[in-house]
């Protein structure tokens, strides 16, 4: 639940306890044609702004406005799907895609082109992996982001060429620096209005010649590049690494054995998630995870009953995830965000107590206070999801049981909650 | 990437960076006590280590200004001849550096030149690891002074890093240095810290990550109280500069600011032997000159006064600083007014006990090695002297058997 979603609402884990292993293992994975509670998000109106008008003119101020006021109603939009999803491993697949393309507004600048990839991303989240390839190579804040659009047949610019092999399609070391160049030739010919998100192949500036890209010559496009590094032994393995590390174990190396590997031979993505639901290593205790900033965030607000978009404010929210290090739609860079240890400062520590704090001011304790007192401290583990508490996080929610607030605040940064078993 | 921060690329490559068993376990009262009654013994060396995020332009830092080929291959971006800082015949610093220029010439100031490791990487985040881990062949997740925290007896204030996120650098595999954000840390108090104190303790179940998550709120913990009362002292007086902040003194930048920090620590005694702090935004693909003339600028002018505070303790002869950057540029301009990612660079090591003057060779502009500066000096060698000559510990539990050596303290 924690892993192919961000965690329960209040009785979720207890139900799931009920109904044991196998039955919720089918009603995670069983995607519900109508998510009824994700459905209730209202669509933000995010608009083609047009193009930036001139420094100092007097239409600057209003138009730099509605580009921050769009980006800002585009991440609560994201977050509220998360927190209020009846059914998380949509969103879940989305985020791990999103990581995975690591895209950011802080360069492509406006809230739709991340719109658009958010859907293409949506779409294919749990489809298959060659069409979520092509549909890449054709997304606009993607091209943008990695200077497609200036990627031309007499300059040729490798950005997006080397990330495509090494952080997208194939993983590091399984291609050398003359494929960089030569996928860079293949992927020339794109341009792109960032603001409208428009993206357009322009002959004129593609290189038709002969291409040899990993010992293969022929004519390439990007979408024909994309069919033919995806269609490699080297992407099975990369998306199963890829997922390994991010639902797994960002610490243990992924064993040969990792079923999604074989699962991945079609690209099929569903495939290879319901195969890592199913493989012994998900049972193995030493495969457990932190949560990264959005996901603690969310799993709080599921347990809390809180639609983050309602927090006052949402710009104080924002400024909490960016303390913590994690805003969607800004991962620091191409490479995506880091996982484990890199969660554990004792300056994020900090930070996650103050933001906890703020939570909890504006959240519905009831789910909480409704369990009895004798039995509060140890049945609180399935109000958030956790196996169970250490002796030590009982100590301390044995003393604040006459405080609910303090009694929340100290669950949820316990090592239990912020580790995911 | 636009602009290459700490920040930036501590989310990229700590993602990778293991740290290892939680440390035992130590009361607040103890520690407490422990900053009271064992500050840092007088005379113990303590290293300062700046990074430079970016990639900073060495050839505009360490200038060749009376080679031609530097003005030949970079005529948007050279600096004229008489505007630059001499400091020899053949090398000037940048004009920004006046503070740094004024410390050469006290002789405090030692230049290694040409300073990488073999087969650079022009990734910003594979070349940062590699400096950072002290390991440009292979990757590992230790970082070279996690490494030596590995060695020494376990203290949470032994490597402090100013800033949220930890570098690899610091990051050990049993142990590794803590976290400071600037302005201190805001704690809980009365019973939430108690209670919040036990969430801390390590239990035999622990996993790895749990551990280290208790510990993560330990280290909280344990430098808030004893670290917050000396933020709250003020500085101490910097006797060489103008009291009332003058242009030149830099105190409203992060570098400066940092330093700030860590001047007043040191001032207090804090038993920390490493601290780390940085600056980034030396990627300059572009309209380089007034950008990195900026930077430069805040290094130089946050030294001296960094180097002022320190005179007015009792411990201006033990601190040393050490700073450098993932690689230098290219030689030649981009065209658009900058530089791209190149080589080697030059390193500075600053302080009193310092044997200020130049070491390693300087790179030739007309050799060039595979159309980048040659690298003359690995990094190895300068840490391995850091390691023996100011932390007074063996070389070989830190970078393995490596022989090179700079001789730059007395």
């Amino acid at each position: 639940m924690q892993r192919f979603g961000f965690g329960p609402r209040p009785g979720e884990y207890a139900q799931a306890l009920k109904d044991g292993v196998e039955a919720t293992r089918a009603k995670v994975l069983a995607v519900p044609t109508v998510d009824a509670g994700a459905n209730t998000v209202v669509m933000p109106e995010i608009t083609d702004l047009g193009k930036r008008p001139a420094a100092n003119s007097k239409e600057i101020v209003p138009y730099a406005i509605a580009v921050r006021f769009q980006i800002q109603q585009l991440v609560m939009w994201w977050l509220d799907r998360m927190a209020l999803s009846d059914h998380g491993l949509t969103e879940r697949m989305t985020w791990f895609w999103h990581g995975h393309w690591a895209t950011s507004v802080d360069k492509v600048n406006f809230a739709l082109p991340m719109l658009n990839q958010n859907k293409t991303l949506r779409t294919y989240c749990l489809g298959n992996f060659k069409d979520m390839s092509r549909a890449m190579i054709n997304d606009s804040a993607l091209q943008f982001w990695l200077d497609g659009q200036d990627s031309t047949l007499t300059a040729p610019n490798e950005n997006l060429g080397r990330e495509l092999m090494e952080l997208f399609v194939l993983g590091v070391d399984r291609f050398t620096e003359d494929d960089v160049k030569a996928a860079a030739r293949a992927l020339t010919g794109y341009q792109v209005v960032n603001y409208s998100g428009t993206l357009t192949f322009n002959p004129k500036r593609h290189d038709p010649t002969l291409i040899t890209i990993l010992g293969k010559t022929q004519t390439f496009t990007g979408e024909t590049l994309s069919d033919f590094l995806v269609a490699r032994d080297d992407n099975a393995t990369f998306i199963a690494e890829r997922l390994w590390y991010r639902f797994m174990s960002s610490t243990e190396t992924m064993p040969s054995s990792f079923a999604p590997k074989s699962a991945l031979a079609t690209r099929d993505i569903s495939a290879a998630v319901k195969a890592m639901a199913s493989d012994p290593a998900i049972r193995d205790e030493k495969n457990d995870l932190v949560k990264s900033p959005v996901e603690w965030f969310i799993a709080a607000c599921r347990a809390l009953k809180i639609t983050p978009s309602a927090l006052k404010t949402p710009a104080q929210l924002i400024n909490y995830l960016n303390q913590m290090g994690q805003v969607p739609f800004s991962p620091p860079n191409v490479g995506g965000w880091p996982a484990g240890e890199a969660w554990l400062s004792s300056a994020t520590a900090q930070y996650r107590i103050s933001f906890a704090t703020w939570l909890i001011k504006q959240g519905d304790l009831s789910a909480l206070t409704a369990i009895p007192v004798e039995s509060r401290v140890l049945k609180s583990a399935d109000w958030l999801g956790v196996a169970e508490w250490s002796p030590r996080t009982q100590a301390a929610l044995r003393n604040s049981l006459a405080d609910p607030a303090q009694f929340a605040l100290l669950a949820l940064c316990s090592p239990e909650f912020i580790v995911s078993a | 990437m636009d602009t290459v921060t700490r920040r930036k690329f501590l989310k990229l490559t700590s993602g990778a960076v293991a740290v290892g068993a939680a440390a035992p376990l130590l009361s607040i009262d103890q520690i407490a006590e422990a900053a009271i009654n064992r500050p840092l013994p007088a005379n113990t060396p303590i290293l300062v280590v700046i990074t430079l995020y970016g990639g900073n332009d060495g050839l505009n830092t360490v200038i060749p200004f009376t080679d031609p080929i530097y003005f030949s291959s970079r005529p948007d971006i050279s600096y004229k001849p008489e505007a630059v800082l001499p400091i020899s015949a053949e090398l000037a610093l940048n004009p920004a550096m006046k503070g740094l220029k004024a410390l050469w010439d006290q002789k405090k100031v030692a230049i290694i030149r040409g300073v990488g490791y073999p087969d650079s990487d022009h990734s910003h985040f594979s070349s940062m690891a590699k400096w950072q881990t002290a390991s440009p062949a292979k990757h590992i997740s230790t970082g070279w002074l996690g490494r030596w925290v590995d060695t020494q007896s376990d203290d949470p204030m032994l490597a402090i890093s100013l800033g949220s996120v930890l570098p690899p650098m610091l990051a050990g595999a049993k142990r590794s240095g803590s976290a400071l954000p600037l302005g201190g840390l805001v704690i809980p108090k009365g019973d939430l810290a108690t209670q919040c104190a036990k969430l801390s303790r390590p239990v035999a179940k622990d996993s790895k990550l749990m551990a280290a998550a208790a510990t993560s709120m330990r280290n909280l913990f344990n430098l808030s109280t004893t670290v917050q009362p000396v933020l709250k002292s003020p500085a101490p007086v910097a006797p060489e500069l103008p009291t009332t902040n003058g242009g030149n003194a830099g105190g409203d930048s992060n570098l400066a600011q940092q330093l700030d920090v860590v001047a007043k620590l040191i001032a207090a005694g804090s038993p920390t032997k490493v601290w780390s702090v940085s600056l980034g935004g030396f990627d300059t693909h572009a309209n380089e000159a007034n950008a990195q003339a900026e930077l430069l600028g805040v290094v130089s002018d946050s030294l001296s006064r960094f180097m002022g505070q320190l005179k007015a303790t009792t411990r201006s002869n033990d601190v040393t600083i050490m700073i450098y950057s993932e690689f230098g540029r290219r030689v030649a301009g981009n065209g658009s007014q900058g530089t791209d990612h190149g080589t080697s660079g030059p390193m500075f090591v600053i302080g009193n006990a310092v044997k200020g003057g130049f070491y390693g060779e300087q790179p030739s502009l007309k050799n060039l090695y595979k159309g980048d500066l040659a690298v003359t000096t690995d990094f190895r060698d300068v840490y391995a002297t850091m390691i023996e000559k100011v932390l007074s510990s063996p070389v070989e539990p830190t970078l393995g058997k490596w022989a090179g050596r700079v001789s730059c303290f007395n």
